[in-house]
Order: structure tokens, then sequence, then C-alpha cells
């Protein structure tokens, strides 16, 4: 329970932190979204019922601020996470590097999946894609940036627990 | 447990997450939208509290001669506007009084309720900002929201102590607008946001015989109609139109305020309640 309550801690945190920095890029008409952050880490070292009931919180948190209907969110993450769950046996995950990738395209799929399933309230569909492709560049570079900063956050987290702190840590 | 079934295992797991929350009642599903909203709210509001903070010792910074001078301008400021508040009085008496002899029902009155912004979320996908007030100032869902250059959008979330507000450029806002000098109604919509660039919206059933370009632009403003937002009120400028599809009405393109982008303090228009 207490690992999955820092994880959430970390995932509000990263909200907190990618909400500033959408406001002050407002002016811009920037948006960075690095969802997939609060999905990595669990789906790489949780056990499937923690780490699955961990980012469909957290999807729940990202739901309750955005203007879609309350679970798309939960769904997206959890179903990242099936996914990333499944692969990672095949996948080199105790490094640093690999996770990053993991995240890149983990972040990826979740952007261009909800991309699609709000694109078609727009009355311009064809001209709001250069949009979501600036913003999906600017959001695979910040989070190729901190995902390090984030994962240690997670981890040294986790480490609270003792839970595998060594391999974490 | 054979390999194959170990494999769809988490699959079999997620479906059955989703099955879960599909059949929870929708009570429950708001209840726990509004909780975790509210354990988010703090984060913003603090944040921008820290701004205020942080505007008010930029603003200390100012020497005594900058600020003699800022207060002169406003004193003239204020003198403009003490007059067109007497010029203001006397027309709205003129229009009770025409709404007198004409038997007109009168126009909504609105009372004035600003609000500092919290956060503003421009994303391609939507458009919106959390202001500082919230049910503790009564405000209402479908409230307009406007600012000095005009229309901001429409209050769409009211929690305790914020409010969420669906801004003009975004693609989920829709409302009647003309026109400035036409009264004939057209359908204007948000979602055109471009990097870097001027937030717009689109407008469609526009008349014939209207033209407009980005040399010779019109302004658009609101109808009134629907009775949410007050007649007149600017949208944007109209800077293209071409033939629809349909050969019957026009569509075209609107640029929106550049300020909308940067706000820190909006005003909430709240309908006066009748006796």
């Amino acid at each position: 329970m207490l690992r999955f309550v820092l994880i959430l801690l970390s995932t509000v945190l990263l909200w907190a932190v990618t909400a500033q920095l959408n406001h002050a890029l407002a002016p811009w008409r920037l948006y960075v979204f690095v969802g997939a952050l609060a999905v990595t880490l669990p789906a790489l070292t949780f056990t499937l019922r923690t780490g699955l009931f961990a980012s469909f919180i957290g999807g729940l948190l990202y739901d309750a601020v955005a203007p879609v209907t309350f679970g798309t969110h939960a769904f997206l993450f959890a179903l990242t996470h099936v996914v990333v769950f499944n692969l990672r046996e095949r996948l080199p995950r105790d490094d640093t590097l690999s996770r990053v990738v993991i995240a890149l395209f983990a972040n990826l799929g979740l952007f261009l999946v909800f991309s699609f399933t709000q694109v078609a309230r727009s009355p311009a569909p064809a001209s709001l894609w250069p949009r979501l492709f600036a913003d999906l560049a600017c959001s695979q570079i910040l989070l190729a940036l901190i995902a390090p900063w984030c994962f240690a956050i997670q981890a040294r987290a986790l480490a609270l627990t003792d839970y595998e702190a060594k391999r974490f840590a | 447990m054979p390999k194959r079934l170990d494999q769809a295992r988490p699959f079999l797991t997620l479906g059955l997450v989703v099955a879960a929350w599909l059949i929870i009642p929708t009570v429950f599903k708001t209840f726990t939208r509004a909780s975790f909203f509210e354990l988010t709210a703090p984060v913003g509001v603090a944040a921008s509290y820290a701004r205020d903070l942080q505007e008010y010792w930029t603003l200390r910074l100012h020497s005594n001669s900058e600020l003699i001078e800022a207060g002169r301008d406003l004193a003239r400021l204020n003198a403009s506007y003490d007059l067109a508040v007497q010029q203001n009085i006397e027309m709205q008496g003129e229009i009770a009084r025409l709404e007198g002899i004409l038997r007109l029902p009168s126009y909504t009155g609105y009372h004035s309720e600003h609000a500092r912004v919290v956060r503003r979320d421009f994303s391609g996908w939507w458009q919106r900002l959390t202001i500082r007030k919230g049910k503790n100032y009564n405000l209402t869902v479908g409230a307009p929201v406007v600012f000095s250059g005009g229309v901001v959008g429409r209050v769409s979330e009211v929690f305790a102590y914020t409010a969420t507000v669906d801004l003009i450029s975004s693609q989920t806002v829709r409302l009647a607008a003309v026109v400035e000098g036409d009264t004939r109604p057209i359908s204007y919509q948000g979602g055109l946001n471009p990097t870097f660039g001027s937030a717009g919206g689109v407008i469609e059933f526009v008349p014939l015989d209207i033209f407009a370009s980005a040399n010779s632009a019109k302004r658009l403003v609101t109808s009134g109609l629907g009775g949410v937002f007050p007649p007149g009120l600017t949208i944007g400028s109209v800077i293209k139109v071409e033939p629809s599809t349909d050969g019957l009405f026009k569509s075209g393109e609107v640029k929106l305020d550049d300020r909308l982008a940067a706000l820190t303090e909006v005003t909430v228009l709240l309908p006066l309640e009748t006796p």
C-alpha cells in the first residue's frame, strides 16, 4: 500500500511540474505531456496488481483535470502498463537508459492514441495535426531530459519502503 | 498455468478492471473526479499565490518617481472612466425609458466577479483556464468570462474554491455571433491553435454578402442569442471567408486576441437575479 501511495505522490509531483511548465509555455502555444513517466517504472518493477492499480489511479488524476470522459487517461495508462508489463521480461530494464527509451515509446503511443480520441471534436482536424506533432516533439524532448530525475525520485521513494531498495536506488 | 494463458493474464486483468469501471455508478465516478480535482487544486493555487508574491516583490523594486508617474497616468485614466461611467448611467436610463415605452423585455443584468488565473492549460486537444474563485463566490457553470479585449470563454466546471473556464479558442466552445454592423447570426467554433501563432476559430453559415480578408478584417461580436453572453462583446477578427461547399453560405476563419494566451486576471459575469 505504501509503495502505491509513494508512486501516486510522485505522479502528483510530475503532474504539478508539467502543469506549471505548460502554464509558462501557454503564450507560445506549446504543450508538453509526459504521462508515460507515471506508468513506466511501476510497469517495469511492480507486481501486476499493484502496478496496474497505481497506473490506473494515476490516470484518474490526469482525468480529473482534463475535459475528457472520466476514465479515458486511466484506461490508456492501464493499457500502456499492461503492454509494457507483458514485454518487460524481453527488455533490458535495469539501466536508466533502457527505461528512458521504454518511456519514450510508451509516451509516443499514449500521445498518439489520446490524440486520435480527441481529434474528432475539432472543426478542422487536418490543421490540428501540425500543432500536435510540435507538442509531441517537445514532450519527447522533455521526457528524455527529466526521465532520469523522475525515475530517481520514484526509486528513492520506493527505497523508503525497502522494496528491493538495493536494486532500484 | 499454460504459458500462453500466462501471457494473456495482464490483458485479462485489464479487461476485468475496465469491466468493473464500466459498472461503477456515475455518482461514484463524479465524486471521485471532484475529489481528485480538489486534491490537485492546492498545488495550482499555491503556485499562483507564489507568482503573485513574486510580482509584488518585482513591483517593490520600482523607484518612487516611477510610481508617481504611474499614479499620474492612472489618475488620468480614472478621470476618463468616470466620464464614461456617467455617460453609461445616462444611456442605461435612456434604454430603460425606451423599454418602458415600447414594452420590450429588458436585457439580463450582470454583476462582475474578478478572478486571478491559477493555471493555463492550452493543448492542441483543449484550451482551458483554472481561476481562483469557485463555489465560494457563487460562480455557476456556463457563466460568461470576459476581459478587456472581449470574450474569454465560459465557466465549464465549478469546484469549492476554483473553477475551470473553456476558452473561446477551444474546440469545445461553440456560440452564436454576428459580424459587427450586421444582425444575422452565424456559428462560431474555436479550435485553430497553431504553435507560435495566434489562436483562432472557424465560422459557418456566414451570409454570402459578407466579405472579409486579412487586410480588411471584420470584427466578430457576440449576438446575445442563447442568453449566455451579452450582445456586442468582441470575439475576434474575421480574416477569411470563402463560399462553403453547399453554396448557400460562406465559412471562414477568425483570429482571436493574442492577449488570451497570457491572461492573469479575468472577469466572470454572473446574471443578476430578477426580483
